[in-house]
């Protein structure tokens, strides 16, 4: 019972209280300052009049694509978003996750100060620290392994961290530490079409053409929906199948938007669409229908000397069993179709084959992007106006830090196990806590992860929970994040990072266009509480530990940039920035054929250069890891360990080009087809067919496991919107109808999903949308923290404290299908082959 | 109006500022010592005690533990209330505040905006050092204590038309931005608290929230 | 005019914010293009069925131009997966507001019909070179340039509008009090974004739409996109195939571009989208 208080008792609480504020002064500081004066007083509050209202441009953060966009801030309040309409990436538009994003910026769940762990590790018992504690404390734990000669021994682990993030985390802040035992997130994602790249094209990232194009042959994109480039390249792609009528072909195993919107959706069986296009490269070949010229850049032989004509021959002899008729058995994509399809593409000029996780997150999926370029290749439709081309972002200059920095050292255990694999070129960081875990390879005494859910966003989650919560494994863990998510459950320190919406970058995705456009996320409102972006946290880290990096903040980094940038500086530096939000060379040529610049002959003279017979390369052998010219020319190009490094340009019939200049493998400056860095390794050195094992052993009733993203969801980091749980809040699993029927399956029906890791239940939606054979479930939801639209986690009475909460009309969040998926990785790439998982489905 | 009558209007100003401030304070942050030693204090405790906003052996056993422990119980409870992370009574009106526009239920909205333009046009700004958000319930706790400061040394100067603007700017805040959240807030915490501390803390703010009320 | 608290100032601020950044406010008629005329404009809007990726762009743009509650929505897409697997299709079929004309009879749309507080006040409409049409106004009304808007201040509550619209467009707003009856909801729906149509800046939908899906403009424009669009696939004269449920004779002004016959498709698969449901957006 509330007790009323009367009178007398104001009076004695009155004086008791005067008691305690008498020291008020030790209990910190108060909020206010100044006195009560009417008279001075008497600002204009009215909502008539008062209300001041600013538009800011800056750039989302919600998904890799990272649109430039604008926001309007009234009171100091954000009030909306929407796309930044002179962007030449965006043209004005933005997705329904950019637009949620105000949603994130003021959840209530928000942390909003630095938290210590009370209780054991995952107890979900809290101390709120000051940031001058939470910093004494982690700088003097840093200290001491830098000290003692161990930073390897601190483990960064990122998920988003691009562009100007990267340079002052990583390359400034990390590495004047001392650390690489560094993780990323890009095998969960796409390494496999990475590394593929790599070794036939050098540079990952390709942009397609579309506002060139005349056909687009799609495997395994959804960039209608998802992508990595995704509004810049969705719209372009709408233009030209509608505009331009445009057609596009999209193998997929289930009718994503992209295959809803395509020509023709090709139902393919998961894992098999290489056999296609290597059946496609056949049809091509075989009929003539390649492209003469281009085979001058290609290597497709051990003997990079071979004749435009050998080549061809060697190639056509390689792909000699792979018919159409074979590629239907493997595929179930119609022998008469892969033929139709494959002499359209190649007749049609120009024309642009996209392919993305649905192709390449498997056993092998690194083989599959060199097909996907093979098809690109032999069809001359490789960075040419309307194919795939190389792609191009803003070349910022940036400050880079104390000069003198620490040979960086690493744990070994961001590659995968020793031997797994050929080229983790992107890392197989699904692998980390397994690795952690077996303790072979050393285990970090801090573990840090930044915008990253290690429990969450891979495999074998129950495992994640195991190894993160074991201090025995891992002595301190620190989690950056603005959300308690099922990670920062078991961080012992959370660092309150704020929504992207309130810190700074410059940014450089690339441009659908091939002109780079320079642009920045800049705050549109100071961050919440006592969040701090944590860029400007590592300044002060590195001051702390004696380092300082030469900026104190990322305005300031940032401000530094565009004064170091040329580009930027002529057309108004950071000034111009801030009030435009991006900038581009109106007088830019894109940038296609760019392997076709001719090298100066100075720069084949300069200090160190040598030359490589067998590769064909000129090379700069002191930026390898030879110790000596003798030992660089005896190893030889393609076996000096960073020899890449040194490239400057490839040989071909007399003339030294630009080339296809490689990146983190010594590839030679051709396009390889031929990959002689595969074939010391043991894999088929040209693009060839490879079973999946697990798919091998696969019994009669067993499915294979799919997972995709939907159109309203971010990966992991999204549920706590509610416009978009709104919209997507439950992933019941898609079965094609025959598959249901065989299983005796309905819609609706609780079923169990059962893999070598472990089992859920979820429930069945039987569809004609998928291909029979497959469960496939998307990857978003099913969480147990993030807030109260994410897994309904909420106090008591919550309904009060939020209008929205009580309107909730779903009371599912779906079932995250990651609890039963191996971490395995493709041989090659290191990718997580995700999209393998073997699966029985039972009523449950 | 009488000396006398002004004289007690003054008390009761400096009271009611007194324990405004002291609210404040035990909102703002965790408990430490110092205030610890205040509160332990007999004529605090017997306040709380004669109020029987719980029962008096229940608060004395609480505050019998040794300090240290008790300092550690209390942050921890302290956070689990009010910040986090995960689920927790996210102390700001803004939040809590149900408005018939639908403007609430998230942190810096609507309420947020009005209670900053208001304690800004009364000739008070936020320190430069305070990082939390406008309308915290320590703010408008302070808020209030500075008003009702204001009006207490009004009475002193027997500035009759200052003491009335101040009333009427207490009364208004009391009724605008008081009444509509705190009293939800005090059960919810009343609901939630593990230690009795801030049950005790809650309900003496909810009924002083109710006496000001009925002013 | 401030007809729900929830589209107040604020908004049309924002929409002048836009056109001020872009420097051309110039997406829809202004009150320039229509001086000429001195009539009022006959609003209308156009879905590019071939366009629509299925984004919910809108739908979140509608949300937060109008912070509308959760379990209610002003704008949605709804997508089907129609036909036999292998050639299964999926389409998308985004829906709001369609500001019918009403019958030829009496051109009152149903929703206007049924509202028990119309036809109340007496109001003007005047058009950009000072025409003055004369309408009434009520808790729902139709205005002369094809609006059909909402007065809060006027509404009980009782909902027969949103049990009369054949489409679901109407829902209860469960966050605003009806004007007249404190004990009952008032209702939301889409209104073309007036607030920002009014200063020449496109509705908010239209200006996210990454497909360019969306079109809003004026069929007495003859320069306007949604002229063109109608000229191109005569759009108004093929009003039975390119509106939805043209039986319901309400006389649509949202047209749909649908040369995969979608549409019909959609409205066979029948699971999704009947008569009277309220329009909502789920992904499963």
């Amino acid at each position: 019972m509330k007790p009323e208080i009367n009178r007398r008792d104001l009076f004695k609480l009155g004086i008791a209280s005067a008691a305690i504020l008498a020291t008020g002064k030790a209990i910190g500081s108060s909020a206010l300052a100044g006195t009560v004066d009417f008279v001075e007083g008497g600002k204009d509050f009215s909502p008539e009049t008062g209300a001041e209202r600013k538009m800011i441009p800056s750039a989302c953060w919600n998904c890799v694509t990272r649109d430039s966009m604008i926001g309007f801030v009234e009171d100091g309040r954000l009030v909306k978003l929407e796309g930044h309409p002179n962007s030449i990436r965006g043209k004005g538009k933005i997705c329904a996750k950019g637009a949620a994003g105000i949603n994130q910026l003021y959840d209530p769940d928000r942390i909003l100060y630095p938290m210590k762990r009370a209780g054991k590790r995952g107890e979900g018992k809290w101390k709120r620290i000051s940031w001058d504690e939470a910093l004494t404390d982690l700088a003097g734990r840093l200290k001491k392994l830098r000290d003692e000669g161990h930073p390897e021994k601190f483990m960064f682990h990122y998920g988003r961290m691009k562009a100007s993030s990267s340079k002052i985390i990583k390359s400034v802040f990390l590495a004047s530490y001392g650390t690489k035992t560094i993780g990323n997130h890009t095998s969960i994602c796409e390494g496999a079409k990475w590394t593929g790249q790599e070794l036939t094209w050098g540079k990952h990232y390709d942009n397609w053409d579309f506002d060139n194009t005349k056909m687009v042959v799609n495997f395994g994109s959804n960039c209608l929906e998802a992508h990595t480039n995704s509004i810049p390249v969705s719209q372009r792609l709408i233009d030209a199948v509608v505009d331009r009528k445009v057609k596009l072909f999209t193998f997929d195993v289930r009718i994503s938007n992209t295959a809803a919107k395509s020509t023709e959706w090709v139902p393919v069986k998961p894992g098999t669409d290489r056999a296609v296009v290597l059946a496609m490269c056949k049809v091509i070949m075989d009929a003539g229908l390649y492209d003469k010229d281009f085979f001058n850049f290609i290597k497709a032989t051990k003997n990079r000397k071979e004749s435009t004509d050998a080549k061809i021959a060697a190639l056509k002899k390689h792909l000699a069993t792979f018919t159409p008729e074979w590629a239907e058995k493997i595929s179930g994509v119609p022998a008469a179709k892969i033929k139709s399809i494959a002499l359209e593409f190649a007749k049609t000029k120009p024309a642009c084959v996209i392919s993305y996780r649905g192709a390449v997150a498997h056993h092998h999926g690194a083989d599959t992007e060199r097909a996907v370029q093979m098809l690109a290749a032999i069809t001359g439709n490789i960075d040419n106006p309307g194919g795939r081309c190389r792609g191009v972002g803003a070349k910022w200059k940036y400050p880079k830090g104390p000069k003198e920095k620490p040979k960086a050292k690493a744990l070994k255990i961001t590659h995968g196990f020793k031997g797994d694999i050929a080229y983790p070129t992107h890392g197989a960081n699904h692998q980390v806590m397994k690795m952690i875990k077996d303790g072979k390879a050393g285990r970090p005494e801090i573990y840090m992860w930044y915008c990253y859910t290690p429990v969450y966003s891979h495999g074998e989650v129950q495992e994640n929970i195991d190894v993160l919560k074991d201090e025995s494994l891992i002595p301190f863990t620190v989690c950056v994040n603005a959300y308690y998510d099922e990670s920062a459950a078991l961080a012992d320190l959370i660092l309150p990072n704020p929504s992207y919406l309130e810190w700074w970058d410059w940014e450089d995705m690339v441009s659908p266009t091939q002109v780079p456009e320079y642009y920045i996320r800049q705050p549109f409102v100071k961050p919440l509480g006592e969040s701090r972006d944590f860029k400007d946290v590592v300044c002060e880290l590195a001051d702390r530990m004696g380092f300082p990096l030469g900026f104190n903040s990322a305005e300031e980094f940032v401000k530094m940039s565009c004064e170091k940038t040329p580009v930027v500086k002529a057309a108004g530096g950071f000034e111009y920035m801030k009030k435009h939000g991006v900038y581009h060379d109106p007088n830019a040529k894109p940038k296609y054929y760019m392997y076709k610049k001719e090298v100066k002959t100075d720069d084949l003279k300069k200090e160190g250069v040598i030359f490589d017979t067998a590769a064909g390369v000129y090379w700069n052998w002191k930026k390898s890891k030879a110790k000596s010219e003798a030992e660089a020319k005896e190893k030889g190009y393609t076996k000096t360990k960073n020899a890449y490094k040194g490239y400057v340009g490839q040989e071909i019939e007399g003339k030294v080009y630009a080339g296809f200049k490689p990146d983190k493998v010594n590839k030679s400056g051709y396009f390889e087809l031929y990959s002689e860095l595969l074939e010391m390794k043991n894999f088929p050195a040209l693009p060839s067919f490879t079973p999946i094992p697990s798919h091998e052993k696969m019994g009669p009733d067993d499915l294979i496991l799919t997972s995709y993203k939907v159109a309203v969801h971010i990966h992991s980091r999204s549920a706590n919107c509610k416009w978009l749980t709104e919209i997507c809040h439950d992933n019941p699993a898609k079965i094609n109808t025959k598959t249901a029927r065989r299983l005796g399956i309905k819609s609706g029906d609780k079923i169990k999903i059962k893999s070598e890791i472990g089992e859920i239940t979820t429930t069945a939606d039987v569809t004609e949308g998928v291909v029979p054979g497959i469960v496939a479930i998307s990857h978003h939801l099913g969480h147990w923290e993030y807030g109260r639209y994410a897994s309904g986690n909420k106090v008591p009475m919550a309904g009060n404290d939020d209008p929205d909460l009580k309107l909730k009309t779903w009371s599912t969040h779906g079932v995250h299908p990651n609890w039963i998926m191996a971490n395995k990785p493709d041989p090659i790439s290191g990718q997580w082959a995700m999209l393998d998982n073997v699966v029985k489905v039972t009523r449950a | 109006m009488n000396q006398t009558e002004m004289d007690e209007n003054r008390t009761a100003a400096k009271h009611r500022s007194n324990i405004y401030g002291m609210l404040a304070l035990v909102y703002r942050q965790e408990m430490t010592s110092d205030l610890l030693k205040h509160v332990k204090d007999p004529r605090f405790l017997g306040v709380l005690n004669d109020l029987e906003t719980e029962k008096t052996e229940e608060i004395d056993a609480f505050f019998q533990k040794p300090e240290s422990e008790l300092l550690e119980d209390l942050a921890v409870e302290y956070t689990r209330l009010f910040l986090g992370p995960g689920k927790h009574i996210s102390p700001h009106e803004s939040v809590h505040h149900q408005r018939d526009d639908g403007q609430w239920g998230k942190l810096w909205g609507a309420s947020t905006a009005e209670v900053k333009k208001l304690i800004e046009s009364t000739g008070l700004t936020y320190s430069e050092n305070f990082k939390g958000l406008p309308d915290h319930i320590a703010v408008e706790l302070e808020f209030m204590q500075q008003l009702t400061l204001r009006e207490e040394l009004a009475w002193m100067d027997a500035d009759m038309d200052a003491a009335v603007s101040c009333r009427q700017a207490e009364k208004n805040f009391i009724e605008e931005h008081l009444i509509p959240w705190i009293p939800d807030f005090c059960e919810k915490v009343i609901q939630q608290a593990e230690l009795p501390f801030y049950r005790v803390l809650a309900a003496l703010t909810h009924s002083f929230i109710e006496f000001e009320r009925r002013r | 005019m401030q007809e729900q608290l929830s589209l107040s100032r604020r908004q049309v601020l924002k929409g002048a914010g836009a056109a001020a950044l872009t420097g051309a406010a110039t997406l829809v008629p202004t009150g320039k293009a229509m001086a000429a005329r001195g009539k009022a404009p006959r609003w209308a809007f156009i879905v590019d069925l071939r366009r629509c990726i299925g984004c919910r762009a809108c739908t979140v743009a509608c949300k937060a131009e109008f912070n509308v509650p959760i379990g209610a929505f002003r704008a949605a897409v709804y997508g089907e997966v129609t036909g036999v697997y292998p050639n299964s299709e999926m389409h998308f079929l985004p829906r709001l507001c369609n500001h019918c004309e009403g019958n030829k009879e009496d051109k009152v749309p149903p929703c206007v019909k049924e509202c028990p507080e119309y036809p109340k006040d007496r109001r003007e409409f005047v058009t950009s070179d000072g025409k003055k049409i004369r309408y009434r106004g009520g808790a729902t009304y139709k205005r002369p340039d094809g609006l059909i808007l909402f007065d809060n201040k006027l509404c009980t509550g009782c909902g027969k509008c949103i049990e009369a619209c054949p489409y679901g467009a109407r829902n209860f707003n469960k966050l605003l009090i009806s004007g007249k009856d404190s004990t009952k909801n008032g209702i939301t729906k889409c209104d073309f974004c007036q607030h920002r149509i009014e200063k020449g800046v496109a509705p908010s939908c239209v200006n996210i739409c990454p497909g360019r899906a969306r079109f809003f403009g004026d069929l007495n424009d003859p320069a306007s996109k949604v002229s063109k669009l109608n000229k191109q696939f005569g759009l108004v004269d093929k009003r039975q195939e390119t509106t939805l449920l043209p039986a319901e004779n309400t006389v649509p002004m949202c047209f749909y571009i649908d040369d995969h016959g979608a549409l019909s498709k959609i409205a066979a698969a029948k699971q999704k989208f009947e008569k009277n449901d309220a329009i909502s957006d789920r992904i499963i």
